[in-house]
């Protein structure tokens, strides 16, 4: 069974990579891209296998069991255009585009001073036999850098007012996941390279990886009373967690000056660092007004860019004004 | 339902007589699976994966030691080489800080060992007996595949990035002369009365023909798709050269007529090549197929397809033709 669907895949992956990506890059001179343009098509492939999920199975369950009852979904329309662009890797490729060039002039220069960037297996030798363990530290450290680049882009003014476009949206589906600034995922995809050559991520882990934080990240989106149960709750972040994350209104406290519930993946990480908000009922998203710089409200992809960029400027050379 | 439970418990105690006998086999293929970091490996005689050893991350080309010893496999992304027995497939020892490790190669004379980074634009020269690093060079851009002449006087390597050739004195550690040749080189192999370096160009799809001492390209000879590789039959006199596409080929070339004399249909990109010493067999990895194919050599057909990991990269086993 399993060797069937890895039989069907690589056979759909080979067939666009050799009709429709081969032949122009072999006509441009990028022959040597084709080992990884064969990946980027497994991203693309993995990337149309989870807008099926979302369509055939958490679309129907935000329709079975909603949270919230919205008449007009069209605010929804642009969290499915960046969902799409996301998924299906255009955002991906054009932040490695930038993104890699730069790292292996570093990492290339690193080399040449007699340096080898440090990995996880040199402390833990163990973890060269065990994949599987491998993968899961990997998973976990991954996820503690991803929770303080989170917090940070709430802490930081002209951060927030990139990543407020995310915050933005009062109708969170399923689809806001991938609604970012695209200067908020360069930042990432600079931050998760930067933990990748610190740590020493393996390149054939990158796929699983993203796999997983995509999956929880819909999940913990998703606008569908869905309970993990008690421990479940606790262990992994559920939409109910996440929502919190995304209340119009901040908990109160000073220790929830700039948001709450940060974590992608694991709540530990809030639990350890005093960022842990629990409670039973379940807020209206949004951002207030006046915590941002600037407006970030509207519903068209190009105004929330400009958006983005605006209320950033501002953060840095504008008035001061209240953070979240 | 019986029946089910007894069929059961013979084939655990089928597979626990398995596991006690002593693991020697006949003839065992190795096959480098660089996306999965394991090694895969198969009973040349039966053609079935027999198991599947852990190597590192990211391994992409294997070397057997001059005395055919240990396989060592180059761990790109682990900075390691991993040293396998060629008749167990089981780990016999690692290699740590060896920088980015993607082809390798022992001079003829064996005094030196060389290892290129694809990924970082560097060669490396190390002393074979110690592995001292003895050379470090620049190589821009993207040096692949490597080659040496029968007085290991020069390594000659491709690059594939800049559509180039450069020869590296071994004595000087410096490049000597790098010479055009056709869009995106990759195998790289000397003729064997040393007068000639067969470079295979993948954009180009032809095997170009250097007359290394004029340092000038003497012939082209149109190959396929994608012409990814080389592997000399063992007479002196062929050698099988692989067309790395989707709906792929190897092709049988000449080096006395420099013409292409066979073709054999072998799809999923093949790669890298191992001949029988007996000369009935070619085993290609196919890169995008999860597949390693063996050709039949006397009815020229594709007589088996062995299902293995992700991006098969090197294939060998001890059973091997003659490397002239």
């Amino acid at each position: 069974m399993i060797q069937q669907f890895l039989d069907a895949f690589v056979a759909v992956q080979g067939w666009l990579l050799d009709k429709v990506v081969q032949p122009p890059l072999l006509a441009l001179g990028l022959g040597s891209y084709i080992e990884l343009a064969f990946d980027g098509v497994e991203i693309f492939l993995w990337g149309v296998l989870q807008l099926l999920v979302a369509l055939l199975v958490l679309r129907p369950l935000e329709t079975l069991c909603p949270l919230e009852h919205w008449s007009d979904r069209r605010a929804v329309r642009v969290d499915v255009l960046y969902t799409l662009l996301d998924r299906l890797g255009v955002i991906p490729l054009a932040v490695f585009a930038v993104i890699a060039p730069i790292f292996v002039e570093v990492e290339g220069w690193l080399r040449f001073q007699g340096f080898i960037p440090p990995q996880i297996e040199d402390l833990l030798p163990a973890l060269e036999h065990a994949p599987l363990l491998g993968f899961f530290v990997y998973l976990v450290v991954l996820d503690f850098a991803e929770y303080w680049r989170h917090r940070l882009s709430h802490t930081f003014g002209w951060w927030w007012a990139l990543h407020a476009i995310h915050h933005s949206q009062r109708q969170m589906s399923l689809w806001t996941d991938s609604r970012n600034h695209l200067l908020d995922d360069l930042i990432s995809g600079l931050w998760f390279a930067l933990v990748a050559l610190l740590i020493g991520i393996p390149p054939g882990h990158f796929i699983g990886l993203m796999l997983v934080v995509k999956l929880v990240e819909n999940l913990s989106h998703i606008n569908a009373r869905l309970s993990y149960g008690g421990l479940g709750e606790r262990l992994i972040v559920s939409p109910h967690y996440h929502r919190w994350h995304h209340s119009l209104a901040l908990p109160p406290g000073p220790a929830f000056r700039h948001g709450c519930n940060f974590a992608i993946l694991f709540p530990v990480w809030d639990w350890l660092f005093g960022t842990l908000y629990l409670a039973r009922d379940n807020p209206p998203t949004g951002i207030a007004p006046d915590t941002v710089p600037g407006t970030p409200d509207h519903d068209g992809f190009w105004r929330q860019q400009w958006d983005g960029l605006r209320g950033m400027w501002l953060a840095m050379f504008g008035p001061r004004r209240p953070q979240p | 339902m019986f029946l089910n439970f007894a069929r059961r418990v013979l084939q655990m105690l089928c597979s626990a007589a398995l596991l006690l006998a002593p693991q020697v086999h006949a003839g065992v293929a190795v096959a480098l699976n660089s996306a999965d970091g394991t090694v895969s490996l198969i009973d040349t005689n039966t053609y079935q994966v027999i198991g599947k050893e852990v190597a590192c991350k990211e391994p992409h080309h294997l070397l057997p030691t001059p005395d055919d010893s240990s396989l060592i496999v180059a761990c790109s992304a682990s900075n390691q080489l991993v040293y396998f027995d060629p008749k167990t497939g089981k780990e016999q020892r690692r290699v740590r800080d060896i920088s980015d490790p993607y082809q390798l190669g022992f001079s003829p004379d064996r005094k030196w060992f060389v290892t290129t980074s694809l990924r970082l634009d560097r060669v490396d020269v190390y002393d074979a007996q110690t592995m001292q690093l003895k050379g470090r060079l620049h190589a821009p851009k993207t040096p692949s595949h490597l080659a040496f002449d029968d007085d290991s006087r020069y390594v000659f390597v491709t690059l594939q990035d800049s559509n180039e050739v450069v020869a590296i004195n071994l004595a000087t550690m410096r490049p000597e002369w790098f010479l055009p040749v056709g869009a995106t080189p990759a195998g790289i192999l000397m003729s064997p009365d040393n007068r000639y370096l067969m470079v295979a160009c993948m954009g180009a799809g032809h095997v170009e023909i250097i007359d290394w001492r004029e340092q000038k390209t003497v012939k082209t000879v149109p190959a396929g798709t994608a012409t990814h590789n080389l592997q000399p039959r063992g007479d002196g006199r062929h050698y099988f050269v692989s067309n790395r596409s989707m709906d792929g080929s190897i092709v049988l070339l000449d080096t006395r007529t420099m013409t292409i004399i066979e073709k054999y249909d072998v799809p999923g990109g093949p790669d890298d090549m191992e001949v029988r010493a007996d000369g009935k067999e070619l085993w290609a990895t196919a890169r995008f197929a999860r597949r390693v194919q063996v050709v039949d050599l006397t009815t020229k057909q594709l007589a088996r397809s062995i299902p293995v990991g992700s991006s098969p990269h090197g294939v060998f086993f001890l059973d091997h033709a003659a490397r002239k």
